[in-house]
């Protein structure tokens, strides 16, 4: 399922010096990263047509992981044994990051990764070598509380998580951030596929006095599955879900309302994100980029600023990235602006949250 | 230069030995701790990673027993407390299966099934939710039904844990195994580097001593030999260089010593012979000049009749006449003798000078062969340095075995195998320094032949001085005898020529009587002079008899002394 393709060079100065390589690793074959190789194939394109870095032009080296674990750790260990590779972008879904971080962060020449979606709270300790342009699970949970408790109001917040580290992780943020704000939890309850039904857990919650708010901390198919639940048991509480369950919009039910945390949202405020979305837009026939889209475009741009800065290295390439919002400027993104904690997370960064209007996502004002 | 000629020193060989050796206990010693570090490390780190592994996955089992507990009393009981405990028992279990995952020393199989068993406990987990959530609906029906499901999953769960567990133990007896093969396998090559490098270093030590002790023996009865008087050459075989040295030097010494004592019997025999052609002509010439002096006797007293009676001077004359030819033929013999003795004595007179200069060459070789057998004496010392060194090289190689057998001690059951070997070490190092001291003793009986020899040598010294001096005495009676023939020529010379005067004053008698007187006078007092140069002479030959005499005893003498040499 290793799906290696020669990378988009679009070698408009013409340069004939040999090319910096990036890795770029990713489930290519799925839809879901479908954006993120467009945009950082984009990104690669606008800089080669600047005249490169150093005079040199970037060159992408596309691995697809499949998403899985395994698959990536075999990508992981090509990359980081071509010397040539001077810094991946991916990978995007945090169970390949994680396993790929472990071979990134090994041997005498480690390899910088940065990951542009990868949101596990647990990627905050895996490695100097690991970084991310995206918020973690547990800021999205800190800001969901945030909005629920502060802009909708809500006192009594009913949790239902996906039993797996996605869902634990922002339904225990999550859970933190609302109690200490005064917030109740009144029921707290685990679904995976092999639930029967959301319908008992459903049910209780109405019958216990209801909730002001429903938290959904999971993907989108179980989002789907609870959204068709309440509407069979005619039950309508304000719904609120982290980006697990972004997609929701386009699904073939009533999703009007449902408020989503969001690491990017295209039509986000910033002159950078509207230049960003219309060359996207006109390049690939109209589609607009997501959330990993954004951030691939932004690591792209990220480790080419820095190998103008200290060459191609991986180490010092590296170096240049931990000091960035320390010893240089933040780097100012279309997702925002971009600064790097000491663990490779990136600092200060809010999310967005959405609501579904018209079977589309639309920034909610704050 | 032959690249094995250093190898046939002592100094090469008894290094090697104890080389091979040291640098077999160094590899034994270093192969043993690092044998010993290495299994301690090992059984650190296996039992720290067996220890942490056990314990993340002891509480995991906890936990999960506990929820499932928790989960079914839930069911019976819809207490507050069961389903606490439901929750806290999941999140806990949920924590310990992260830890177990994050154990670097988790085997990649059981990495696989506590993924698996993750995946069932979020499963149950979702189940026994919902048929509690069922259960508080009051629809028991449904959650019995749901419970049932999820007890699928926790039945499986748990012996999927219950699998761990046994693969853990099992994964500990392969450790075991594992360490117990590395320990054997390291012990093995302990035992074969130590054996092969005592094999080695007893080989190089027997060689070694065979090599040390035969020459020695050897030599020793060379010098005893040469001590006794026996100078006759010896065959000392193949032996090392330091020792071959000393053999050469012990047969140069013999060489020099035959010569010496040959050309001394040669020379005396020489000298005796000289000395017996001597005393032979000094009776001719004792004669001879006993006749000259019975003829210058006869002439006194003519002349002195001529004196008391010219009377009777025509017969007297005519008498005169005879007898005064008489006394120039002897006269005549007389010189022929001298000059026949002087061309004799000149002759023996540069043989004993050659005799003489033989003898003094023969002090000298006598001083270089003293010289020699005194370097011979100074070559044992670095022998006796040599088995300093090994007696040295003994002790520590004692100490460290010691060192050894305290650390092996220390180890304890595992260095059991290494007490052995140090004690064999140890013991090894003693026989080294009997060994040595055996060499040592060796070396003493040599330096005492050898000293016996110096004063053999020394004795010789002393003999050859006194032939000198003996051989110098028959010079000096030589040259006294030439001169006193060189005055018997002269006088006889003198005799002759006034002979001859004699005769013509005898032929004019006729014509000058007056001067008759005169010249009888004259006569008269030169016969007297020639009677008292005969006497001289004769005087003088005896003299020559006389040094003659001491010349043949000194021969006799050099004779005695070179006698007890057997060239």
């Amino acid at each position: 399922m290793l799906l290696v393709m020669a990378g988009l060079t679009l070698a408009a100065c013409g340069s004939s010096e040999e090319p910096i390589l990036i890795g770029l690793a990713g489930p290519f074959s799925q839809q879901r990263a479908q954006s993120m190789q467009l945009a950082a194939q984009l990104a690669v394109s606008e800089i080669n047509q600047q005249g490169g870095v150093r005079g040199r032009p970037l060159q992408l080296v596309v691995h697809d992981d499949s998403g899985m674990a395994d698959i990536a750790v075999r990508v992981a260990r090509t990359l980081h044994a071509d010397p040539d590779v001077v810094a991946v972008v991916g990978h995007m879904n945090s169970g390949a990051t994680l396993a790929a971080a472990r071979v990134y962060n090994s041997g005498d020449n480690p390899l910088v990764e940065i990951s542009p979606s990868a949101s596990s709270p647990d990627l905050s300790d895996a490695g100097p070598y690991t970084f991310r342009v995206c918020p973690s699970d547990s800021i999205h949970g800190i800001q969901l509380a945030e909005w629920a408790r502060d802009q909708l109001g809500a006192n009594r917040v009913a949790i239902l998580y996906e039993n797996d580290a996605y869902g634990r992780g922002l339904r225990a943020t999550f859970r933190n951030s609302f109690t200490e704000r005064g917030g109740q939890i009144v029921s707290d309850d685990p679904f995976s596929n092999i639930l029967p039904s959301f319908e008992p857990y459903l049910t209780r919650i109405r019958s216990r006095g209801g909730a002001d708010v429903v938290l959904f901390a999971g993907a989108r198919d179980g989002a789907e599955e609870m959204l068709r639940t309440l509407n069979m048991i005619r039950y309508q509480p304000a719904v609120l879900a982290g980006d697990g369950a972004a997609g929701i919009e386009t699904a073939d039910i009533d999703a009007e309302g449902v408020y989503v945390s969001l690491a990017y949202l295209h039509d986000q405020p910033g002159a950078r994100n509207e230049a960003f979305t219309s060359a996207y837009r006109r390049i690939y026939g109209g589609q607009l980029p997501d959330h990993r889209g954004a951030g691939a475009y932004d690591a792209v741009y990220l480790l080419a600023r820095a190998i103008e800065s200290v060459g191609a290295n991986r180490a010092r390439v590296r170096d240049y990235l931990a000091g960035v919002g320390d010893e240089t400027e933040p780097y100012d993104g279309v997702t925002g602006s971009i600064a790097f904690a000491a663990n490779g997370d990136v600092v200060d960064r809010d999310v967005v949250i959405a609501i579904v209007r018209n079977k589309r996502l639309e920034s909610v004002a704050r | 230069m032959n690249p094995w000629a250093a190898l046939n020193t002592l100094r090469t060989r008894i290094v090697m030995g104890e080389a091979a050796l040291v640098v077999g206990l160094v590899v034994v010693a270093v192969i043993g701790i690092g044998a010993l570090r290495t299994v301690r490390n090992t059984v650190t780190r296996e039992l720290a990673s067996l220890t942490a592994v056990s314990a993340a996955n002891n509480r995991l089992v906890t936990t999960l027993f506990e929820q499932v507990r928790a989960a079914e009393q839930y069911l019976t009981d819809g207490s507050v407390e069961a389903r606490n405990a439901f929750r806290s028992g999941g999140e806990a279990a949920h924590t310990y299966q992260r830890r177990l995952q994050a154990l670097p020393e988790l085997s990649e199989s059981d990495r696989l099934v506590v993924t698996q068993v993750g995946v069932l406990q979020a499963e149950a987990e979702v189940l026994y939710s919902f048929a509690h959530a069922q259960q508080d609906l009051g629809r028991r029906g449904d959650a019995q039904s749901g419970a049932r499901l999820a007890r699928e999953r926790a039945t499986e769960m748990l012996r999927l844990v219950d699998l761990l567990s046994m693969s853990q133990s099992v994964g500990a007896e392969a450790t075991a195994n594992s360490l117990e093969q590395a320990a054997t396998d390291r012990e093995m090559l302990v035992w074969t580097v130590l054996a092969a490098s005592v094999l080695i270093a007893v080989a190089i030590g027997v060689a070694t001593l065979q090599s040390v002790e035969r020459p020695l023996t050897r030599l020793a009865a060379a010098a005893r030999r040469f001590g006794d008087g026996d100078l006759r050459p010896v065959a000392l075989g193949r032996m090392p260089s330091e020792l071959a040295e000393l053999g050469e030097a012990l047969d140069r010494l013999g060489g020099t010593l035959r010569t010496l004592v040959t050309e001394v019997v040669e020379e005396s025999e020489r000298i005796a012979s000289a000395a017996e052609d001597l005393s032979a002509i000094s009776e001719q010439l004792a004669a001879t000049s006993g006749d000259v002096s019975t003829a210058m006797e006869e002439v006194s007293s003519g002349a002195q009749r001529q004196v008391a009676g010219l009377d009777e001077s025509s017969a007297a004359a005519q008498t005169l006449h005879e007898t005064t030819e008489d006394a120039g033929h002897v006269s005549g013999r007389v010189a022929e003798l001298g000059a026949s003795i002087h061309q004799l004595a000149e002759t023996y007179g540069s043989d004993i000078d050659a005799a003489g200069n033989t003898l003094v060459e023969l002090g000298n070789l006598v001083q270089r062969t003293a010289r020699q057998v005194e370097q011979l004496d100074e070559l044992s010392e670095p022998i006796y340095e040599f088995i300093d060194l090994i007696k040295q090289i003994s002790s520590q190689t004692n100490l460290l075995a010691l060192n050894a057998a305290i650390e092996a001690a220390r180890a304890g059951e595992r260095g059991v195998g290494f007490s052995v070997v140090a004690e064999e070490v140890r013991q090894l190092a003693d026989t080294s320094a009997q060994a040595a001291e055996r060499v040592s003793g060796t070396i003493t009986t040599i330096r005492d032949h050898v000293s016996a020899m110096t004063e053999t040598m020394a004795a010789g010294r002393a003999q050859a001085r006194g032939v000198g001096t003996v051989s110098q005495g028959a010079a000096e009676a030589l040259r006294q005898i030439v001169t006193s023939v060189r005055e018997v020529e002269t006088e006889s010379r003198r005799v002759a020529g006034q002979a001859a005067q004699n005769l013509t004053a005898v032929d004019n008698i006729t014509r000058a009587l007056k001067s008759a007187s005169q010249a009888a006078q004259s006569h008269a007092s030169s016969s007297e002079e020639v009677a008292a140069a005969a006497q001289e002479q004769g005087a003088s030959t005896e003299e020559m008899a006389a040094q003659a005499a001491v010349l043949n005893r000194a021969a006799e003498h050099l004779r005695s002394l070179v006698k007890a040499f057997r060239a």
